[in-house]
């Protein structure tokens, strides 16, 4: 009986057209995101030459051909076919029917009767093609990519930007050509001056490397209040939070005494009269020779440094003279008396500051200052310098209640007033297991063996102080009060 | 692929004979009954599907003749019921009465009622008490009737064509929907179109006498309705039947829309049957071997239209269940995979 071979025909050739109308169907798809990848070896024309065209043409037909082989492999089962040629001829679920129940064992006599009359009309029907041809959504766009291709590949090469980025690293004559520019020529001058006795006298301060760094905490006297400071075997421990209150505790009434304690916040490297000098520098720097200067800014410049002779000096600075001067004369519409008189207010400024920076940062508190006032205006009037007041015996002048003077850490030997280079304290962080801080002393003050002890604390002390406060669970009213007697020394 | 065997020559016979008888029948009723051809042809898938129908329309359409033809075309017994609210089941089903034997001895002797006939006509059945309508929907589905604890089987084929009147909703019974169930189908008989309409006046208002032959025997019918189960189905029609039944679930995850907002409960898996059983006649009656998706579509409305019960928002609205069950066949048809979908799979 010729019913199921007639049958298995009829699904053999149904499934053969939708097996070529898929791969028509996803050879579109492919073809569309084949030409898309084409576009980028043709965008690449520059770098890629003739093998663009290549690399292009393979992309399209590799779109296309792996397309249509997706949908030509594409999995078929013998039922949708069946059901696919019963729509397609109008055959009324006979030919899937009788594919289903020809091997069934619960058929009933009648299937025979069914696949016979399947088998009768797949043999009446004429070849011709049911599966009609489906256009994917994407398809109405693959002219696009494909015209873009063609521009493309008759167009001139695109050039590609430069990949790489631009050079940010500064050669080290320009850093220090803009080191230069920042600063002046007499903070340069002094600069060289340090560089070179540094280079004399670093060996051997470096081998007096001060003991805090052990962590063990330095060596105190007793009545030292600053020793509470020096002891950093907090820093070496494991956290332990009543080992820190009780330091804490002795710390805090430390800091209570704050008439005692020497002012360390100065930043001499971002003072306001380094930012005056900075600004005054950038207006005359910034003038053409043949144009005036801007009032305005000569004005700004000035208000500054007569707010900042007031805030300083408490209106007694030596350049307040000048610039007074110097805006009336603006007032007037003099600009170059006025630039002069802000010149001279800018030399002035510039002395005193020189004058404060006693030991490179490292001035001696509020008392300090004040001696420092007392002493500036004795060597004003030719007198004091450098080795006028002898050292201290032993047991004064470094401890506190134990020197000639009323203060009670004594008076520092006048030389280090003298040369405001005599004495400096250079630190540095070594990190690492046991953390500490590496000081040199630079400058004459430094062979005092007194001073040096002395200042090698203060050198440590302000920073030993934020790092345990960053490192310990510091209470916060406890940090509020350690920084507001910071800030009020920054306000003195 | 097996070989079939060689007796499909009597099967081909055998669907041959399933078709003329058919066609006979359809041929009797239509001497009488004008158009109606819808209505006429599910009446007869009911018959031979061995459901029951029940047909809704107001009166005077011809709902009562065509059944009276059908029977009259059929050598099968024939009762009639008129529904009224004051009808007892006994006088449905029967009743005991004392009879005395020749020797004067009395007992209660089974009188059968009307239900125990081939072809029932329930007249306005929805007039009827609920206890009434519940005796006879009991002998439906049991294809028996109990009285005094003795069961008495109802002939075979028993076939029961139920009328109600849609409109006149004054004093009526509406049957509740476990009984609705019980009817294969709901056929809904229409106003005749002018043609039918000048035909109706020409055939009953002549003297032309018109005799209806018997042309179908019970044994013929009860064949008939063997012929039709073993009609093979395929599994793609099959599971189409599922979808369908289940898509007229609101609470199913697949539901269209429209079934989840106006359905509040959806056709039992009777209707499922009703709907396959349906189908295969009407495939035979084609003369084919084979159930067709165009089958299940067709059979949709009568074996589904009285299974679906509207929420408020469907009765607010007055949407039609035939709009409705078209909806949900689309639906699943496009589940159970359109020629598209199965040309991308």
């Amino acid at each position: 009986m010729p019913g199921p071979t007639v049958i298995e025909r009829l699904v053999a050739d149904v499934a053969r057209q939708i097996r070529l109308r898929r791969a028509e169907f996803y050879g579109l798809r492919g073809l569309l995101w084949g030409a898309v990848a084409a576009v980028v070896p043709l965008l690449l024309k520059e770098s890629l030459g003739l093998w663009s065209y290549l690399a292009a043409a393979a992309l399209l037909l590799a779109g296309a051909g792996a397309g249509a082989l997706w949908g030509f492999l594409m999995k078929l089962p013998p039922s949708d076919v069946a059901r696919l040629a019963d729509r397609g001829y109008g055959l009324q679920d006979r030919v899937s029917t009788a594919l289903e129940w020809a091997d069934r064992a619960d058929r009933t006599p009648i299937v025979d009767a069914l696949v016979a009359d399947a088998a009768a009309r797949a043999e009446q029907l004429g070849a011709r093609r049911i599966i009609p041809r489906r256009v994917p959504r994407e398809a109405k766009f693959v002219p696009l990519p494909l015209a873009l291709g063609l521009v493309l590949a008759a167009a001139p090469p695109i050039p590609l930007p430069q990949g790489s980025l631009p050079n940010f690293s500064v050669s080290r004559d320009e850093e220090e050509e803009k080191l230069t520019d920042r600063s002046g020529d007499l903070q340069q001058a002094e600069r060289r001056q340090a560089t070179r006795r540094d280079a004399v006298q670093r060996a051997e301060v470096q081998e007096r490397t001060l003991t805090p760094r052990l962590g063990g905490g330095g060596q105190s006297q007793p009545g030292d209040l600053a020793a509470v400071f020096k002891d950093t075997s907090l820093a070496g421990r494991a956290p332990d939070f009543n080992s820190f209150l009780k330091k804490g505790d002795d710390r805090l009434r430390m800091l209570e005494q704050t008439d005692r304690l020497p002012d360390l916040q100065s930043d001499f490297t971002q003072s306001q009269s380094r930012v005056v000098f900075q600004k005054a520098k950038a207006l005359r720097g910034g003038f053409d020779p043949n144009k005036k200067v801007s009032p305005e800014k000569l004005r700004e410049l000035l208000q500054e440094m007569e707010r900042l002779g007031r805030k300083n000096q408490g209106g007694q600075s030596g350049w307040s003279g000048d610039v007074y001067e110097g805006m009336e004369a603006l007032e007037g519409g003099d600009s170059d008396r006025a630039m002069e008189a802000m010149e001279r207010a800018l030399n002035k400024m510039r002395s005193q500051e020189e004058r404060g920076r006693d030991g490179k940062s490292l001035k001696g508190g509020r008392e300090s200052d004040r001696r420092g006032n007392k002493r500036g205006n004795e060597r004003g009037q030719g007198q004091g310098g450098p080795g006028d007041e002898g050292d201290f015996p032993e047991g004064e002048g470094l401890l506190p209640g134990r020197g000639k003077s009323g203060s009670p850490k004594g008076d520092p030997t006048a030389r280090l007033r003298g040369n405001p280079f005599d004495m400096g304290v250079e630190g540095e962080s070594r990190p690492g297991r046991k953390q500490g801080i590496d000081t040199n002393m630079v400058g004459r003050g430094s062979q005092m063996g007194s001073r040096l002890q002395y200042m090698g604390v203060l050198g440590q002390y302000r920073k030993m102080m934020e790092e345990s406060i960053a490192r310990e669970q510091v209470p916060r009213d406890s940090q509020s009060h350690v920084k507001e007697y910071f800030q009020a020394l920054d306000e003195r | 692929m097996a070989q079939p065997p060689v007796s499909s020559q009597s099967q081909e016979q055998r669907v041959q004979e399933f078709v003329s008888g058919y066609q006979a029948l359809r041929a009797e009723v239509g001497k009488i009954i004008v158009g109606h051809s819808e209505v006429v042809r599910e009446v007869l898938v009911g018959l031979f599907a061995g459901g029951h129908v029940l047909l809704e329309g107001v009166p005077g359409l011809g709902k009562t003749l065509l059944i009276k033809t059908l029977a009259e075309s059929l050598d099968l017994s024939f009762s009639r019921i008129q529904f009224t609210p004051d009808l007892m089941p006994g006088d449905i089903i029967g009743t005991n009465i004392i009879v005395e034997d020749a020797q004067a001895r009395k007992h209660f002797q089974f009188q059968r009622g009307p239900i125990f006939g081939h072809i029932l006509l329930a007249d306005e059945v929805n007039r009827a008490t609920p206890k009434t309508q519940s005796a006879l929907l009991e002998g439906m589905q049991e294809g028996s009737v109990t009285v005094s604890g003795h069961s008495h089987p109802l002939p075979s084929p028993f076939f029961v064509l139920a009328t109600q009147n849609p409109i006149e909703m004054e004093g009526t019974y509406p049957l509740p929907e476990a009984q609705l169930d019980r009817f294969l189908f709901k056929l809904r008989v229409r106003y005749p179109a002018l043609e039918e309409l000048t035909e109706i006046i020409d055939r009953t208002t002549h003297v032309r006498p018109v005799e209806v032959r018997r042309v179908l025997t019970g044994p013929q019918v009860l064949a008939m309705r063997e012929l039709v189960r073993e009609i093979p189905i395929a599994s793609h029609v099959r599971d189409l039947a599922s979808f369908i039944v289940l898509a007229t679930h609101p609470q199913w995850d697949r539901a269209p829309d429209s079934a989840r907002r106006f359905i509040r409960y959806g056709a039992s898996p009777r209707g499922a049957q009703a709907l396959v059983l349906g189908a295969k006649v009407r495939a035979i009656s084609e003369g084919r071997f084979n159930v067709s998706v165009e089958d299940l579509r067709a059979t949709a409305l009568p074996a589904l239209r009285h299974r679906l019960i509207l929420n408020f928002e469907g009765e607010a609205e007055g949407v039609d269940v035939d709009d409705l069950i078209g909806q949900i066949v689309e639906a699943a048809e496009s589940m159970t995979g359109s020629g598209k979908e199965v040309f991308l799979r």
